[in-house]
């Protein structure tokens, strides 16, 4: 009786999803959660829904199965135009064209409505129990054989280095920013971190929350974007979100819609002016030569929401990459830095480097604390669990003990 | 009997307070996202579904810290609020240094928010956690020079005595520069807008991000706990606490509170949120010597005049 309850309740809570997004899938998503019955979760942690968007690239596969596993029952499946092949099992599909340009956009907004459907009819079985939940695509064990020495792993000085179970253990190390030395942390982060931009995976090495070093292991998926008022808001959008806006963020992302929701263009403005919005961001944070900062980057979203044509950049010095404009940067500087750019700009400035080849077979050693892998390039794949414990993306928790619900 | 009597109203003052405070914080924020008419359901049903989720354990956590990570912020936001008083002498612990028992809730609140983001074990939950302590503890220091500067037209520590000193002219009007700051300190304690460092949205959730279901609960209830406490303590220190005519000094407490609330829930929503490294020069140049210029101000005052 009780439990019933509980699940009439339930089942009226707005539908918790967490998407990965494909190719050219960015934008739509990000309005199909104009809708109050959803909210897009931060973590897969907090979702009962996993919607994969999309094409997909093959090395992305693993991730979206680690991804799925690190949601907690009861959980289901949606693939939307997604190609992952048998990677999710057999779970739920829905089909519709996936390119706007393709089709009108009335087509789009009905197919969007039949997604927003899908998912609620989906949250519906699954609260009240008809449906049953997803059991886990891999197995609960750990991705690498320990390697420690010691009890507890180390294998090197003290109590410290070693890479047990193919983690590197953090290590103090010089630091770029201040001086005061803290342990070295290298995780990899992606390639479907909410903040993120969808695909892009970069290796990050952290002391405290200043990044120390990136290498970009996989470069963001393509995405439609581009520099039309409609685009300009859904980025401002994003930007807005990391400055822990989402009130603002929503706003604007309505507005990319239109209809009668949304709210007139100045007052959005008004409103991110009055919130310090542009204050918050420090001044030549980020700057790429003949591109600006992240601050005048905002400000030019901002004044393209407003109906002025965006700003013409000269263009971009080849020497700019995102491995040379993110050290140095805290956590929080480097999700407005890359949030900042279009989508061209960034593709551009995450381009895979050459020569970073030998780093992805994971014979690099510059920083000492990087993980063993004894595999090639395909073994590294599943291996790439280690470090990234909560990057929400290619990590494992393969040795957690299953919980309990 | 008084106590046993405030201790009750306590209770009231808890379960009331709380359940505003969930339906401000569901319903306000969707209001001002552009729906017109949020529903007050959302919040019970959210509750519901995160009840019957599971609770994730990710690999080799720190279990025990874990749970008691939520249990110690909800058991600070009672403790904070059980030395305000609801009326003359109606106090659940009567204490002449309410001030000192705030102030060290407010420090703990601290260990509180590290131990959870700690526990998880991954590195999105500890940088969150990481970043509150550099953030929370100049707040906290400057939320301490705040009332103090509250404490001394009262010449005490104790609450009671504050509220009392305030029948002629309220503090906000002595000081309120004072109550800004002493907001700030409400959105840093209650993990809130700009001052949430802890669990926002460019670390994917922070301390929350590897938890899950009934954990996930646990951590907004002690979160909204802490919401109404700060409001009330708020309320308490610059409009008046209890005083009021005609109603009793319950309900102009509880009303005093509500607007307070409303005011850091709105204002949580309202402002952008600096990077911490600049949020930190912002708090120790800016800030803190203001806090310490206005507790002159106050000082120079009750010299001159008091």
């Amino acid at each position: 009786m009780a439990v019933s309850v509980l699940s009439n309740w339930a089942g009226e809570a707005p539908v918790a999803v967490f998407v990965a997004i494909g190719e050219g899938m960015r934008d739509r998503l990000e309005r199909l959660f104009n809708d109050a019955r959803f909210v897009r979760a931060a973590s897969p942690r907090h979702a009962a829904i996993f919607l994969i968007a999309g094409r997909m690239r093959l090395e992305d596969r693993e991730d979206l199965r680690r991804l799925h596993d690190q949601m907690p029952h009861p959980r289901v499946t949606l693939l939307w135009n997604a190609e992952v092949g048998e990677a999710l099992g057999d779970a739920e599909v829905f089909t519709g064209s996936t390119l706007e340009v393709d089709i009108e956009a009335s087509e789009a907004g009905r197919s969007d409505d039949a997604v927003r459907d899908r998912l609620e009819k989906l949250w519906q079985e699954l609260a009240s129990g008809e449906r049953s939940s997803e059991p886990d695509l891999l197995h609960d064990e750990p991705p690498n054989s320990w390697e420690g020495i010691g009890p507890h792993g180390q294998g090197g000085q003290g109590m410290m280095g070693g890479t047990p179970y193919g983690r590197p253990m953090a290590m103090t190390s010089d630091d770029l920013r201040d001086g005061l030395a803290l342990d070295l942390y290298t995780a990899r982060f992606g390639p479907f971190l909410p903040m993120f931009p969808p695909g892009l995976l970069l290796e990050m090495t952290l002391q405290g929350d200043v990044i120390q070093s990136v290498k970009v292991v996989r470069p963001p998926l393509s995405q439609a974007g581009g520099n039309d008022v409609p685009a300009a808001l859904l980025r401002l959008a994003r930007l807005l979100d990391v400055l822990g806006l989402p009130v603002l963020g929503q706003r604007a992302r309505l507005a990319a819609v239109g209809g009668a929701t949304s709210v007139p263009l100045e007052k959005l403005s008004r409103a991110i002016h009055w919130a310090g919005a542009t204050l918050a961001i420090p001044r030549g944070l980020g700057a790429v030569e003949g591109y600006g900062d992240t601050r005048t980057r905002f400000a030019n979203l901002v004044s393209v929401a407003n109906g002025f044509s965006p700003a013409m950049w000269p263009g971009l010095t080849r020497s700019a990459h995102l491995s040379s404009i993110l050290p140095g940067l805290e956590w929080s500087e480097a999700m407005l830095v890359l949030n900042s750019f279009d989508d061209e700009t960034l593709s551009t400035l995450a381009a895979i480097v050459e020569g970073a080849d030998e780093d992805r077979d994971g014979h690099d050693h510059d920083s000492g604390h990087m993980h063993h892998d004894h595999g090639g390039p395909h073994d590294h794949d599943r291996h790439q669990g280690h470090g990234g414990r909560g990057s929400h993306l290619g990590n494992d928790y393969h040795g957690r003990h299953g919980g309990h619900a | 009997m008084m106590e046993l009597i405030a201790a009750l109203l306590l209770l009231l003052f808890l379960s009331v307070g709380f359940a505003g405070a969930a339906l401000v914080d569901g319903m306000l924020p969707a209001f001002l996202a552009g729906q017109s008419r949020p529903s007050w359901r959302r919040p019970i049903a959210d509750a519901a579904r995160l009840l019957q989720t599971q609770r994730i354990r990710t690999e080799a956590p720190d279990a025990l810290l874990w749970f008691l990570a939520p249990v110690l912020y909800l058991a600070l936001a009672i403790i904070g609020l059980a030395v305000i008083p609801f009326g003359p002498g109606l106090v659940t612990i009567p204490s002449e240094v309410g001030i000192v028992v705030w102030g060290s809730c407010e420090a703990l609140t601290i260990v509180a928010v590290f131990m959870f983001g700690w526990s998880a074990n991954a590195p999105l939950p500890l940088i969150g956690a990481y970043r509150y302590v550099a953030i929370a503890l100049p707040a906290m220091l400057l939320s301490m020079f705040v009332l103090i500067g509250a404490a001394l037209p009262a010449e005490s520590l104790g609450f009671t005595e504050i509220v009392e000193a305030q029948r002629r002219v309220w503090n906000v009007v002595r000081q309120p520069a004072g109550l800004i700051l002493f907001l700030m300190l409400g959105l840093a304690i209650s993990l809130r807008g700009p001052f949430d460092y802890a669990d926002p949205a460019d670390l994917a959730g922070g301390t929350t991000a590897d938890v899950s279901g009934p954990m996930v609960l646990a951590w907004k209830i002690a979160r909204l706990t802490m919401l109404v406490s700060v409001s009330a303590v708020t309320a308490t220190a610059f409009l008046g606490g209890y005083l009021g005519p005609l109603l009793p000094g319950f309900v102009w407490l509880l009303l005093k509170t509500a607007l307070i609330l409303v005011v850091l829930v709105g204002a949580g929503n309202f402002f952008a949120r600096m990077p911490p490294a600049r949020m930190m020069s912002v708090i120790w140049t800016m800030l803190l010597p203001l806090s310490f210029l206005m507790l002159l101000a106050v000082g120079v005052e009750l010299l001159l005049w008091g």
